[in-house]
């Protein structure tokens, strides 16, 4: 416990550093001290999660109430390793990425409040504890988002999106909390050994209160909207903390209220939980697929593996309250296996994503292109993740979407309604989400990095410096090691999954390098698998190099016939997608339009053609907009009432007091 | 003895109601000061009539003190201020003049009602003057809504205030002397702000009507 209040401490001190000294130690030195301090709160997490030891700490000093309590068990430890992995790229990717407005006092210090509050939140113990990481996280992530607010109207209107949203959350989770404490001294430990004697009615209110906050900080549509918004404009560092952490601390919210505290409660619950994950998994990876700003495809890509992750805590949820302890503990490692992984490759796709910004100056698709040749690193590193959140075998996010995909399978041997229904959407969502998936990585490698540049800033883009370089390099680890062995990781997801639901069992997954479910049926070895991938790679690389060696021949590449091959006659990102859109066109609702001018001389030859496509999000036109229109009214409507005339403000005065002389009379 | 007492009660809370109906009739600011200044004599008045009855010396010694601040010293702060211009009138009140003494006489009627359940939680004889008390700070509140000079604001206020200290001295004899000696110095360091505010207003917009403050807005 001590080392992670150290590290806490470090990066603490990071943060103060970043506020006093100047530029250019502010960029290099603060970040490796942020840096050494996710190392060392990592290396504890994975103690407490090796050992499967709980330790606390308690003062009564620094919060008001009862003071601030942390306590470190197994399930908190998986999410502060998570955070922790990604802390340490973020900011050894700063040393090279910081410039500007992000290289800023202000920019700086909040960033390393930010990773403080990550790794704080998970292992806050009471309700004060809880609420003030949570509000601190929400509140400097917020402001990371108006980093860039000089140059772009976007940002703050994204911020002020994320900050209504993530307020609101908040207001809905502290509600839900206080009821849940409700005759206890509101640290935790009280709440689970109570919660039980709570009436049922409090209990669920409690709990879809807490969910909806929750829910939103997850990225769960409909309350999603603010998630594509501030991805975008954040920095690229922050929106891969953003994307990787702390969407993932809604999850954990989740899962620490309703399994932990609340002792799962009914079966309904987690059929909700269950719904919106199948609603945002498909949304999401629809909409990923149809974006052309990349970072804006990634933040739905986001929404789409929360979505999954949220199916799977909606099965554990339902599996377990009916009675099916090995099948939940599955799906619940699968999840939590699924949220490491995508903290690994989303992160390194958004900085990846900031990496291409840096270097071109544009996160358009339709104006990228031909990076493989002058950013090779980038290109590995983009190439590698995308790889894995298609699920390409022997790569992370294939090892836990079929973990999942076990637990939901094996799921239907529990034939109660809710369960049967659950687990079918599961498995026609995991499938289904898929292939769009793959439709949207394709497009983001395909159009970004193969072909021939199609603006100049792609054509003259460099690769970046060396800590970028490393920082994402470090962020692939994860993808290939908990791809190729995903065995390792067994025991510290059981503990995990263990101190999350209540009922301890045997691991469903045997002991090994590759996951096998004796218990259940089912069994992979991606070690060997990836061993067989390089063997046949080799094979044929002899091969074809023998081959080359009888008959080499250069030519160019065969255009069609054509002799003149522009970057104009490649795909676009938005021709890519075109026809899925055209597929799903009743729930994306694209907008199109076509401008034609004509030469003056005849109707029949066109001097130019403008094409635009818009995919707006439907949910918030349809779902937020009337909202927010109606708050607008109600504002202009008390406008009128507060004309700025004192003699009307004293009359309001008078006439309520007059009221109530006469109401008490 | 007890029905000169009575009497001499009646009459000064009378004229503290009286002097504040008048305040809502007249229009130069000179005369309405002059109520004011009135006002202030009565309800010292109140409150000594109220201390030689019941023998308490603290009350006395607030009713004095009420005497020097309400009668004397803040009615000629004002005046001072009025004297910047002499022949100022509230000339167009929100509420025009008869219409106010209708509504000054509904204010009185209501406070009458209103006071009911006052009044018989401790039937005494003062009690009995707390609706005259209610229907002070209802005129005076009316006088703040419907007056547009900062002068009749200010004179508003402390109409509320006076039949706020009104109340308290029939009620209870009057509140500790250091709670009184706080509300007058309250009152006293109001006047002297908003004569300051009033002063500096009349430098920029060459009027104290407050009906122009609405620019300020936003």
């Amino acid at each position: 416990m001590e080392l992670y209040l150290a590290a806490l401490g470090i990066c603490a001190a990071a943060a103060v550093l970043a506020a006093v000294v100047t530029r250019r130690v502010r960029v290099v030195v603060s970040s490796i001290l942020g840096a050494l301090g996710c190392l060392l709160a990592g290396g504890v997490a994975l103690r407490i999660l090796i050992t499967g030891s709980t330790s606390t700490f308690h003062t009564s000093q620094l919060l008001p109430m009862s003071g601030l309590s942390l306590t470190l068990d197994p399930l908190a430890a998986l999410f502060i390793l998570a955070s922790a992995f990604v802390g340490v790229a973020a900011c050894v990717y700063c040393v090279g990425y910081a410039h500007g407005a992000m290289a800023s006092r202000t920019a700086m210090t909040l960033l390393f409040v930010f990773i403080l509050t990550l790794l704080a939140v998970p292992a806050a113990s009471s309700v004060v504890s809880f609420m003030f990481c949570w509000e601190l996280m929400a509140l400097s992530s917020m402001l990371l988002i108006l980093t860039n607010q000089a140059h772009s109207s976007d940002a703050r209107a994204a911020a002020l999106w994320y900050g209504v949203m993530t307020q609101f959350g908040a207001a809905s989770i502290l509600l839900g909390l206080l009821l849940a404490s409700l005759g206890t001294d509101q640290t935790f430990s009280a709440i689970g050994a109570h919660s039980s004697q709570l009436s049922p009615t409090l209990r669920s209110f409690a709990f879809v209160l807490v969910l909806l906050g929750f829910a939103s900080k997850a990225g769960a549509v409909p309350l999603h909207v603010w998630l594509p918004k501030a991805h975008p404009e954040a920095p690229s560092p922050v929106s891969a903390l953003m994307s990787s952490s702390m969407v993932a601390i809604g999850v954990y919210g989740m899962i620490r209220v309703g399994e932990d505290l609340l002792h799962g409660g009914t079966v309904w619950w987690w059929v909700s939980v269950a719904a919106l994950g199948v609603v945002s998994a498909f949304y999401g990876a629809l909409h990923a697929t149809t974006s052309t700003d990349l970072k804006r495809l990634l933040a739905y890509s986001t929404i789409d593996i929360q979505g999954l992750i949220l199916i799977g805590v909606g099965a554990a949820g339902v599996l377990n309250d009916s009675g099916q302890p090995v099948v939940a503990h599955l799906a619940m490692m699968a999840v939590l296996l699924l949220m490491v992984a995508h903290a690994g490759f989303k992160g390194a796709l958004f900085l990846g994503a900031g990496a291409i910004e840096h270097a071109t100056g544009t996160r358009n698709l339709d104006r990228l292109g031909g990076l493989i040749h002058t950013m090779p690193v980038t290109a590995f590193v983009v190439g590698v993740s995308a790889c894995s959140i298609m699920a390409v075998p022997t790569l992370s996010g294939f090892s836990s979407e079929w973990l999942l995909l076990q637990g939901l399978l094996h799921g239907f041997a529990d034939s109660s309604t809710p369960a049967l229904i659950v687990m079918l959407l599961g498995v026609i969502a995991l499938a289904l989400t898929g292939g769009l998936t793959a439709v949207a990585f394709v497009k983001v490698f395909g159009i970004g990095f193969l072909g021939q540049p199609r603006s100049s800033g792609a054509a003259d883009a460099r690769e970046v410096s060396t800590s970028m370089k490393v920082a994402m390099g470090w962020l692939v680890v994860p993808s290939v090691v908990i791809g190729v062995v995903p065995g390792a990781f067994v025991a510290l997801l059981n503990r995990a999954s263990s101190s999350a639901l209540a009922t301890p069992v045997v691991s469903p997954i045997d002991k090994g390098t590759g996951l096998v479910l004796s218990q259940l049926s089912g069994a992979i070895e991606p070690a060997a698998l990836f061993v067989g991938l390089v063997v046949v790679l080799i094979v044929v690389w002899a091969a074809n190099q023998r081959l080359a060696q009888r008959r080499s021949r250069r030519v160019d590449a065969w255009a069609c016939g054509r002799e003149l091959q522009t970057p104009r006659m490649q795909y676009t990102a938005t021709s890519f997608a075109e026809p899925l859109q055209r597929v799903f066109a009743d729930v994306l609702r694209p907008q199109n339009d076509v401008e034609v001018t004509h030469v003056a001389e005849s109707r029949y030859y066109e001097q130019s053609l403008l094409y635009e496509n818009r995919v707006v999000d439907v949910i918030e036109m349809r779902g937020y907009r009337p909202l927010i229109t109606a708050a607008l009214r109600v504002g202009r409507f008390s406008r009128r009432l507060q004309n700025g005339s004192i003699h009307r403000y004293l009359a309001f005065g008078f006439v309520a007091l007059l009221v109530i002389l006469v109401v008490l009379a | 003895m007890n029905s000169t007492y009575v009497a001499a009660l009646e009459l000064a809370a009378g004229a503290v109601l009286v002097s504040a109906v008048m305040t809502l009739w007249r229009r130069s600011v000179r005369s309405i000061v002059s109520m004011l200044s009135l006002q202030g004599m009565a309800l010292s008045a109140v409150a000594i009539v109220l201390a030689l009855h019941e023998h308490e010396r603290a009350l006395f010694v607030t009713g004095c003190l009420v005497f020097v601040v309400k009668g004397l010293v803040v009615p000629g702060l004002l005046r001072r201020v009025s004297r910047l211009d002499p022949r100022s009138r509230e000339s167009r009140p929100l509420v025009n003049v008869p219409a106010s003494l209708v509504f000054a006489a509904v204010l009185i009627v209501l406070s009458y009602v209103v006071s009911s359940r006052i009044t018989s939680m401790s039937p005494s004889e003062a009690s009995h003057l707390v609706p005259i008390g209610v229907a002070t700070v209802l005129v005076g509140y009316f006088m703040l809504v419907t007056r547009r000079r900062a002068v009749s604001k200010i004179v508003g206020l402390i109409l509320v205030d006076n039949g706020i200290a009104l109340v308290t001295f029939l009620l209870t004899s009057g509140v500790p002397l250091i709670v009184e000696l706080g509300s007058s110095l309250d009152v006293l360091l109001v006047v002297v702000v908003l004569q300051f505010l009033m002063v500096s207003m009349r430098r920029h917009s060459d009027t104290d009507q407050l009906t122009e403050m609405k620019a300020l807005r936003d």
